[in-house]
């Protein structure tokens, strides 16, 4: 089996769990849609502070809700060996790392960039603030997942897996989030979010670079 | 595993120095390391103190409150240098795979974690009456306080494994994950603060007098050999807790 059929043949597999297991993607979804609800009521609602915390709360909610699909990427594998047949494959495992990844992202990255625009609306923010702030999001989500994905693969089989994943990964997304966020806050403020949004999809690029291979050896450590 | 370690002996014959990558040939000479770390440590803090409390000039614009930094500037740099030795050894010890070099990550990592709090905390009470609040969202106490949150992941990491060697190869590898963003992370900070505020007091911002920049190194040093004195102290115990099976420990702790 060629690299390509195999890659395609996870990547066709991820979404059609995602088709019969709606909860997968759902869940994530419903948990942003609350958090975000849950804000106002703590610091208030009147529109000048929600238009001040709202990128934020937005850019953070989201980053937390794909936060908590990690554990999604291999413990049920693992359970189930379907990993071992991923690991025993000939077919260089960074790659399907990265076509599992690839799946999870527009699975769960989908609902959440199609919700930013909504969340913006309900925070008061313009409607260009709310485009920029779904494109910071869009690219913040595979950051996160392809950072996550290598401390989803060292914690398979470790005690507390979820609540480290959350320690070990969320230090190294803030320049996704200064990035994005500050993006978002530049429109806000009336000018240009080249500069950041830039350097965000540089920080994606990089990380497609390298997370699937650090991932890959994970697995290998993890599994050993 | 006893062929391949004959194996390594047989490809490094003539280097004296493989020899010490052996928990049981290094653990004596950590001791001598750890004694001398201990014995600079202190003669060096209390030469360094000396000059920095009682012959360095009470400072023009802070007054006396500067002189914390005798402690604070030392433990910020030890707290970035332990953690570029960390992920140092890290790679060595997935490169090599010599158990020495993760147990010589794990010691260090508290000693790093302990800097970087020192640092954040010294801050703070220096950052009270000179800037009228204990925490700025400043660059570097951000950047500081992520390093101390890299060095809790790379401790609990460690620590979630049963399987010894599993927790060693996991934790180096996030090591050096860390090692990788950590100049990203520090330049994202610094542009995420130049977008959100003024440029705050810099301490280092008006030329230092060289007796106050003496003492300060002086104690830099001291730190640098307390970090080592603290780092044997704690590759030993972990020699002794990790070979307890082997002869020579249970030898020497009879």
């Amino acid at each position: 089996m060629s690299l390509r059929l195999a890659a395609s043949a996870v990547f066709r597999r991820e979404f059609q769990l995602f088709a019969r297991r709606k909860s997968d993607w759902a869940n994530p979804l419903m948990f942003f849609v609350i958090v975000c609800s849950l804000f106002p009521f703590a610091v208030g609602s009147e529109t000048e502070r929600l238009r001040g915390i709202g990128v934020g709360v937005i850019f953070v909610g989201a980053l937390l809700a794909a936060l908590l699909t990690l554990p999604r990427l291999f413990d049920e594998d693992a359970r189930d060996g379907s990993l071992d047949l991923l690991l025993n494959s000939n077919e260089p495992l960074a790659m399907l790392v990265l076509a599992r990844v690839a799946a999870l992202s527009i699975g769960i990255g989908a609902p959440l960039i199609l919700a930013t625009p909504l969340f913006s609306l309900l925070y008061a923010l313009p409607s260009d603030v709310a485009l920029v702030l779904a494109l910071a999001v869009a690219l913040a989500v595979p950051t996160l997942l392809l950072v996550g994905a290598i401390a989803a693969a060292l914690l398979v089989t470790a005690r507390g897996g979820a609540i480290l994943t959350a320690v070990l990964v969320l230090p190294l997304t803030i320049p996704t989030l200064i990035f994005g966020a500050g993006a978002a806050s530049k429109v806000l403020y009336g000018e240009s979010p080249f500069a950041e949004l830039s350097l965000q999809a540089a920080y994606l690029l990089f990380a497609l670079a390298l997370s699937p291979l650090a991932a890959s050896a994970a697995l290998k450590i993890s599994t050993d | 595993m006893a062929r391949t370690e004959q194996q390594s002996n047989d490809r490094f014959q003539g280097r004296w120095f493989w020899r010490y990558a052996s928990p049981a040939a290094f653990y004596p000479v950590a001791g001598r390391i750890e004694k001398i770390g201990w014995f600079l440590a202190i003669t060096l803090a209390i030469i360094g103190l000396y000059i920095g409390f009682f012959r360095a000039p009470t400072d023009a614009q802070q007054g006396e409150v500067y002189r914390v930094i005798y402690i604070h500037v030392p433990a910020a740099w030890m707290a970035m240098i332990i953690y570029l030795a960390m992920a140092f050894w890290s790679a060595t010890g997935l490169v090599l795979g010599t158990r020495l070099s993760f147990m010589m990550s794990h010691a260090l990592a508290p000693t790093g974690a302990i800097m970087a709090v020192i640092a954040l905390w010294t801050g703070a009470l220096w950052g009270r009456p000179t800037w009228g609040t204990y925490w700025v969202w400043d660059a570097r106490l951000t950047s500081t306080l992520i390093l101390f949150f890299l060095y809790v992941g790379y401790m609990a990491l460690a620590a979630s494994f049963d399987d010894k060697k599993k927790g060693d190869r996991a934790s180096a590898l996030i090591a050096l994950v860390g090692a990788v963003n950590v100049p990203i992370i520090y330049f994202s900070v610094n542009w995420w603060n130049t977008l959100h505020q003024g440029s705050s007091v810099r301490p280092g911002s008006s030329s230092m007098a060289s007796i106050m920049l003496t003492a300060m190194l002086i104690m830099t040093f001291a730190f640098w050999a307390y970090c080592v004195a603290a780092a044997m102290h704690r590759l030993r115990t972990q020699i002794i807790e990790r070979e307890s099976g082997a002869q020579w420990v249970k030898e020497l702790v009879k």
